[in-house]
């Protein structure tokens, strides 16, 4: 995600408070414009087919990016707009537990290729419940994870047969079913 | 109305390979002769296609027989993507040369796609075609509705106007085809490709196209909607399902030769060196199905052509690869757009 | 081709004798569609063996319910929380969700399936009348036609960024651009993969929608405590069968409007190759363009519920003809069907209305039934169902996110596709943050790839020349229409504001 530019000091005069922050919405033309022009480093030398499209799309992507930079820059001159990034990232974003919510979804992905998909799955949804929580109903949020994770089993692994990377619960029920089928 | 199922959920899941296996309850002693364990566990076998399209079909047909000879279990997974590219990249990167992975291609079109562009992650020579399963000539087909009833009004119309032709890709044995009946005939056409043996009969069927090629073996299943005009192999095998058309060399005095598509098992080429056993057990159970009449009651319930079904081993399978690879290394600048 | 009354009375008779294989394929029906990453085609591939080893009738029959239920589960997460299950639902949410968040999820629910089933019935009652002239639009339908319908499609962005044409033009083209990932239809060539195998066929649908639409939500609803207004829960603190009903005299209400968007998903699943997703779009666009309250659009309108609703059902039935007709399928679904039934021995064409008239109509009655029954299964769950919006986002936000990734798993099944939700996730959300439609991203992602597919054919076969696009009288035809349907707001917005101007002036 984009720089938390650090909130500046406290005492502002009004009209820059009432500045609209333009700094975050800046974020998805830039994005569109790096991301066209790889694009088209991918296929400059392409036959035909492979550019036509993809150049009249990309170079009308780029031509509304930058009109709405240019349209942000004449506000800026005016002093109707500030480029600060808070629209987008805020100090509410912490004590919301939006960051903390987004690490550990990332831990999820990452460590279920290596733990399974029913125990990640089960202490994604627990800590992520609790961390939404501030901590309180620990009892309630590990007994409906643990419910959703096995239920999530029993629906995609054994109802639908999913090939979900295998952890250490997933080889156990393995066995167990195999022995006592 | 009644239920014929009432096996438990995991034994029908169990046997995903189901559709033509079905049958498969006499077990052969054979794979144990060869005393080692292999296969001790399931083989997966990589199909650079979309699950539910031909290959899909073939395999499950072949690979429900094969399995009581090997004793095993096999699991198909299905990567298509960029004209068979994807699985390719994926079998020889991502699994490892033990002869438990196997990938089961269309030998044709997937080596023309090596001489259109090399493979990035791996060299050609890097696996080998050991088992071919059929061999399956292209043809040129019309909607039943289409204004032309032989190929003969065909040539004659493209050395007039371009006539527009439906492939199911640009680097196929088919475009192949029909591209050299154009060079020999002064008749002009231009390859359309439309991603798949689907599209490509709805292409022709609904005049998006003037004229389509295509493996024959679908299209004979389709000929209620679609008239065969030629064929590009030495003789027409199916007769009647194909319309009694014709074969380009007989009809045109050429020498093309046979331009087909050519279904057939694939292994590392690394696990061959490091497990020969391994592999005299592969070769010696897959020849085994070829004689199997189960294999011939799956092929025609599975609505195959069994005239196609054509035994191959390395060495065949090595002379086909080097045949397609020739002829379509001289078309190489119209199949890849790159002059 | 003729079938008598008393033959097709005698067969609805017959089919339903197997209710006992519909009420329960319904349920699974639902419960697949509303996952994302679970389609009807995927249930049929994953339960291959048990159709394979059913009675020809009674797998038909299964299948054709899965369909048709499937495609009604998921508008289900679609209106209530803001997840479309499949792509075909993706214009569902744009004014269903807004109904959640008001409060009146149930009434959107109900008003859903009187739309789904109503349009899905009809549509099949047409699709048995009209089969021959339906069987038709196929030949018509070319590459250059196909560009249009899908710029019809395509021009929902344009309405969608109605309150910031620029930012919603961006996320439009942005999407298209996202869309054109992957290697090209005819020389296959790889194009912004970033080194990615697992980009090579595109872009996959699943994770994008589940990115852009689940996984951003879930990052955007925890900051309240419930996905509902205050107002809203006030509203549904006192559960009641009323809203039911309410909802579902809204959509009796609108039955032209039904009508009318089935028949418009009707026709474009006839054509092979278009699908869901394009004629729900073009349903909504259309319904918007015409209707006499487009500002309300995006505010939770029913209307525009209705229309997309309406339409992906129409599709159902519309792109099971090209399969019975001519033994082309429509659709995923369709080629799955086709292959599960010729294993059966089944011969498609024009010769099984003769050789066995049972089941080609079969079909078609099988769908009319399982509508039928779908109204008296699923009406009644839209009261206990749309108790899921009241569930804190405390344990909502995290349930979400956990099964929608894995649902981006499913479909594929590549470990890949569940970092690409998460990305997708993460530009949704900066969207959402910034004020760029979602939707707008989403429409292009879907329809990006097969404008150029259809364009590059079109190019291809005249070797290059853009004229090709005006060669077809039908195709210029439907650019007329579509001109006309991109000016006719403007020219009803103009008459508006003058006839609002004389009143003021005349007071």
């Amino acid at each position: 995600m984009t720089d938390v530019p650090s909130n500046p000091a406290p005492a502002k005069s009004r009209a820059e408070i009432e500045k609209q922050p333009r700094g975050g919405e800046l974020v998805i033309p830039g994005a569109a414009i790096a991301f066209s022009l790889y694009y088209f480093s991918t296929i400059l030398d392409s036959p035909w087919t492979a550019q036509v499209s993809a150049f009249f799309i990309g170079a009308v992507l780029i031509l509304l990016s930058l009109v709405f930079m240019v349209r942000t820059w004449i506000e800026l001159q005016r002093g109707k707009a500030s480029l600060r990034f808070t629209s987008l990232v805020n100090r509410t974003d912490l004590s919301s537990g939006r960051l903390g919510l987004f690490a550990i979804t990332l831990g999820y992905i990452l460590l279920i290729d290596w733990a399974g998909f029913t125990i990640t799955t089960y202490f994604f949804l627990f800590f992520s419940m609790l961390l939404l929580n501030r901590g309180r109903k620990a009892g309630f949020a590990a007994a409906l994870s643990a419910i959703m994770a096995l239920g999530g089993y029993a629906l995609f692994i054994l109802a639908f047969d999913t090939r979900f990377p295998e952890g250490p619960f997933e080889i156990f029920m393995k066995a167990a079913l195999n022995n006592g089928g | 109305m009644t239920f014929s199922w009432k096996p438990t959920r995991r034994e029908f899941l169990g046997g995903t390979a189901a559709v033509a296996g079905a049958a498969a309850v006499g077990v052969a002693p054979f794979a144990s002769a060869f005393g080692a364990s292999y296969p001790d566990r399931n083989l997966k076998v990589i199909i650079p296609t979309r699950e539910g399209g031909g290959a899909d079909r073939n395999f499950r047909a072949f690979s429900g027989i094969w399995k009581k000879y090997l004793k095993t279990k096999f699991e198909p997974r299905f990567y298509p993507g960029a004209s068979g590219r994807v699985g390719y990249e994926v079998y020889m990167g991502k699994n490892e040369p033990d002869a438990y992975s196997l990938i089961f291609g269309n030998m044709g079109p997937e080596l023309l796609n090596w001489v259109v562009k090399e493979p990035e992650s791996f060299k050609v020579s890097d696996y080998l075609y050991f088992g071919r399963v059929d061999t399956d000539p292209g043809c040129v087909f019309v909607g039943r509705k289409s204004k032309f009833t032989s190929i003969d009004q065909i040539v004659a119309e493209a050395k007039k106007r371009t006539l527009t032709v439906g492939t199911s890709r640009m680097a196929h044995p088919a475009s192949i085809g029909i591209l050299y009946l154009g060079e020999k005939t002064g008749a002009k056409f231009n390859l359309i490709p439309l991603s798949g043996g689907k599209n490509t009969v709805a292409g022709a069927v609904t005049g998006e196209v003037d004229l389509s090629v295509l493996t024959s073996g679908t299209v004979a299943a389709k000929r209620k909607s679609v008239r065969t005009l030629l064929v590009f192999d030495d003789k027409n095998k199916l007769g009647e399902r194909l319309d009694n058309a014709p074969t380009i060399n007989d009809h045109f005095g050429t020498d093309l030769p046979p331009m087909l598509s050519s279904r057939a098992f694939g292994i590392h080429k690394a696990a061959v060196d490091k497990y020969p056993d391994r592999f005299a057990v592969l070769q010696a159970t897959f020849k085994k199905v070829f004689t199997d009449p189960d294999f011939k009651a799956a092929v025609k319930k599975a609505k195959g052509n069994w005239e196609y079904i054509n035994y191959g081993g390395v060495e065949e399978c090595a002379a086909y690869s080097k045949s397609i690879m020739k002829i379509g290394a001289r078309y190489k600048s119209l199949l890849s757009g790159k002059s | 081709m003729e079938a008598d009354l008393g033959f097709l009375i005698g067969l609805f008779g017959h089919t339903l004798t197997f209710w006992w294989v519909i009420i329960p394929t319904i349920f699974l029906g639902l419960v697949v569609g509303a996952i994302p990453g679970f389609s009807a085609a995927n249930t049929i591939i994953i339960l291959l063996p048990l159709t394979l080893a059913m009675d020809v009738e009674v797998g038909l029959i299964f299948m054709v319910s899965l369909y048709c239920s499937s495609r009604m589960g998921a508008g289900i997460p679609a209106i209530l929380v803001n997840i479309p299950g499949t792509a075909g639902a993706a214009a569902t949410p744009l004014d269903g969700y807004p109904m959640t968040k008001q409060g009146r999820s149930q009434q959107a629910l109900s008003m859903s399936f009187v739309a789904s089933a109503f349009g899905g019935l009809l549509t099949t009652i047409l699709a048995i009348i009209a089969m021959p002239v339906l069987a038709e639009v196929g030949y018509y339908m070319h590459s250059v036609e196909m560009i249009v319908v899908m710029l019809f499609g395509i021009s929902l962005i344009a309405s969608i960024a109605a309150r910031d044409m620029l930012k919603g033009l961006i996320a439009g083209f942005l999407g298209l651009m996202i869309g054109s990932i992957g290697t090209d239809v005819v020389y296959a060539t790889p194009r912004g993969t970033m080194g990615f195998l697992e980009l090579y066929d595109g872009v996959p649908l699943i994770p994008a929608l589940v990115g852009l639409f689940a996984v951003s939500e879930a990052f955007i609803i925890i900051e309240k405590k419930s996905i509902v207004t205050d107002e809203g829960r006030e509203i549904m603190a006192a559960p009641s069968w009323a809203a039911t009903f309410e909802g579902a005299a809204i959509a009796f209400r609108h039955w032209w409007h039904i009508t009318w968007n089935s028949i418009i998903g009707l026709i474009i699943g006839v054509i092979p190759g278009a699908g869901a997703s394009i004629a729900s779009f073009v349903a909504y666009q259309q319904s918007r363009t015409y209707s006499k309250t487009p500002h309300l659009y995006g505010t939770g309108h029913p209307e525009g519920l209705i229309a997309p609703e309406s339409a992906n059902n129409g599709v159902t039935s519309g792109t099971l003809i090209p399969l019975l007709i001519l033994g082309i399928p429509g659709g995923a679904t369709a080629a799955i069907m086709l292959i599960v039934l010729q294993y059966h021995g089944v011969n498609f064409g024009p010769s099984l209305f003769f050789d066995q008239p049972e089941l080609a109509y079969g079909v078609f009655t099988a769908m009319a039934i399982t509508y039928l029954l779908m109204i008296f299964t699923i009406l009644p769950l839209s009261r206990y169902m749309s108790r899921v919006t009241l569930v804190s986002t405390t344990y909502m936000a995290p349930m979400i996110i956990a099964f929608t990734l894995v649902g981006s798993f499913v479909s594929r099944e590549y470990m890949f596709d569940m970092y690409l939700g998460l990305v997708f996730g993460v530009i949704g959300y900066i969207a959402r943050r910034t004020n760029y439609h979602v939707a707008a991203i989403l429409i292009g992602v879907i329809l990006g790839p097969l404008l150029e597919t259809y364009f590059l054919r079109a190019l291809k076969k005249s070797e290059g020349d853009l004229m090709v696009l005006f060669s077809s009288s039908l195709g210029n035809i439907l650019w007329l229409v579509l001109i006309a349907s991109l000016l006719m707001p403007m020219v009803l917005g103009f008459r508006r504001r003058r006839a609002v101007a004389n009143t003021q002036a005349g007071t």
